[in-house]
């Protein structure tokens, strides 16, 4: 006889970054036969709450929105804005645009590659990911001040400048950080036990993938790019082809594909800050502090380290917002939890739903 | 994808009318805006978007100004270009396209949710992010208190009542 187990994982449980409700059917073989994930658990109303706020208290604001994507938040602002207003920003500020993304890139995709082997268990590559991570953490705090929340970007530029100093502390940083990514890479790639937990767990299939219409390293570890730096162009990467990433594609659709699409992320973050800091554009770091802004609608995009973030702003040549209205990339990769989740192991759900690179605070807003 | 291919697509089969304006990003990235007459017919630009191998990027909603009317805003993506399609309603319904394109499943619920807009025919009437207890189309109703008060100071009410307590 067929014994169904009910297992509840959450809202709070020391295996979950963020609150979340996921309540499961299990067989007598520990597989999922049912999933039902319930979410609201962060939801702040912040789409509410920028209709309050004028356009420079909403780029402190976006900011807040969710801390380790926190930087492409006021990015992603900042052009619907400057679409709005008809503003063309100095290319200096796009290249520090640029840097200050990529650097944030790096250091969150190591984060949830960290917290996965720390799900493996493999403590050890957990440390390692960790103490690379470190270094990406302490350059934020050198040259923006702070570990989490950049303040790189302002509306019409950039807030912060790079002399030559701190582009010689980029590159000993990188220079330092790239042999350690390199070890990692392919230690993620070819780790007994790492394989052992990831491999085959958690498929995501490519047409189930096309339907859902998930973005990012989710994407393309089950085969489709759809980075916006490189099918949309913009900042940078718009005026200088080179820039573009040369994305990680995997056709498995699995945790570790997920992980190893991640990993050629990073590594192309690391590329792409070099190539920046030794060509940087000379002039101007913004046009102008306080900017009009006339009535108008924009819908812009940027990529995000977990895959596409788009904005829609709406004016009406007031000082605050009539609508806004975001997206990132969770709400999407959300509905393809269920796919992974169905027909796998109860054991493996939390290392699943870490391979989605969860962000239920910016999910949820 | 040329977008005066898609247009072509849509255009015979939109029952009702509707505006094609393009735009581009600031980066000169194109992108489209397909401005409806009738809500009706938003099934047949989500089949054509589904027909070029599209998706659903998200959906935006808000209230007009001063009137019972939403407007509704799907953006859509076929291969790195954004097309809107721009619906309005003034009876609080929508014609869900989730059946037609699955990544338009939370956008539609979000709406529901906020606005209280019904997407019709939608799969899932369960909550996504707020509590049963409240109300649907909570974005409708309530203000926030910064909002309130201020609201106090930009009318005349207070200033009215101290003058007329004066004289």
């Amino acid at each position: 006889m067929t014994q169904t187990q009910k297992i509840t994982i959450g809202p709070f449980n020391p295996e979950l970054e963020e609150s979340v409700y996921f309540k499961l059917e299990a067989d007598e073989n520990r597989v999922v036969t049912h999933v039902e994930i319930i979410n609201g658990f962060i939801h702040r109303g912040m789409e509410s709450l920028v209709t309050k706020k004028n356009f420079m208290q909403n780029l402190i604001l976006t900011e807040r929105v969710c801390s380790l994507c926190s930087n492409n938040h006021p990015f992603t602002y900042a052009l619907a804005v400057e679409k709005i207003a008809g503003i063309k920003v100095p290319l200096r500020a796009e290249a520090l645009r640029v840097i200050a993304d990529e650097v944030k890139r790096v250091a969150s995709d190591l984060f949830n590659l960290s917290m996965l082997t720390h799900l493996a268990h493999h403590h050890e590559l957990m440390r390692d990911t960790m103490n690379t991570r470190e270094h990406m953490q302490d350059l934020k705090e050198i040259i923006w001040g702070n570990r989490m929340d950049m303040s790189a970007n302002q509306l019409t530029g950039t807030k912060y400048d790079l002399d030559e100093k701190k582009i010689e502390l980029i590159i000993d940083t990188l220079d330092r950080v790239e042999p350690k990514l390199r070890d990692l890479q392919e230690r993620y790639e070819n780790d007994e036990i790492f394989r052992e937990k990831t491999v085959g767990v958690g498929v995501l299939p490519y047409e189930d993938a096309i339907e859902i219409g998930v973005t990012g390293p989710v994407a393309r570890g089950s085969g489709i790019n759809n980075d916006v730096r490189v099918m949309a162009p913009y900042s940078l990467y718009a005026y200088r082809k080179e820039l573009q990433p040369k994305v990680t594609l995997r056709e498995e659709g699995d945790v570790h594909a997920r992980a190893m699409a991640r990993f050629g992320d990073i590594l192309e973050a690391v590329r792409i800050i070099r190539d920046v800091v030794a060509d940087m554009p000379e002039g101007d770091t913004y046009v102008e502090k306080r900017p009009h802004i006339p009535a108008g609608e924009a819908v812009v995009r940027t990529e995000a380290p977990r895959g596409e973030l788009i904005y829609y702003l709406k004016t009406d040549g007031s000082q605050k917002p009539v609508r806004m209205r975001w997206k990132v990339p969770t709400f999407t990769n959300w509905e393809a939890l269920k796919v992974m989740i169905l027909g796998d192991k109860v054991d493996n759900v939390t290392m699943i739903l870490n391979s989605i690179d969860p962000c239920i605070s910016c999910t949820e807003r | 994808m040329k977008l005066e291919e898609f247009n072509n697509a849509v255009k015979s089969k939109i029952s009702c009318g509707y505006e094609f304006k393009e735009d581009k990003d600031s980066y000169s990235n194109p992108s489209a805006w397909i401005i409806l007459k009738d809500k009706r017919d938003s099934e047949v630009v989500a089949k054509a978007i589904k027909a070029y191998k599209g998706r659903c990027v998200v959906a935006t909603a808000y209230k007009n100004d001063g009137e019972d009317v939403h407007t509704v805003i799907y953006h859509f993506d076929i291969a790195g270009t954004i097309i809107n399609m721009q619906l309005q309603t003034d009876d609080a319904t929508i014609h869900a396209i989730t059946h037609i394109l699955p990544s338009a499943n939370w956008a539609e619920r979000e709406i529901r949710e906020m606005y209280g807009v019904e997407p019709i025919g939608h799969p899932n009437k369960d909550r996504l992010f707020l509590d049963y207890s409240i109300a649907k189309g909570v974005l409708n109703e309530y203000i926030s208190l910064s909002k309130m008060q201020l609201g106090v100071s930009d009318t005349d009410v207070l200033w009215n009542n101290v003058n007329k307590e004066a004289n």
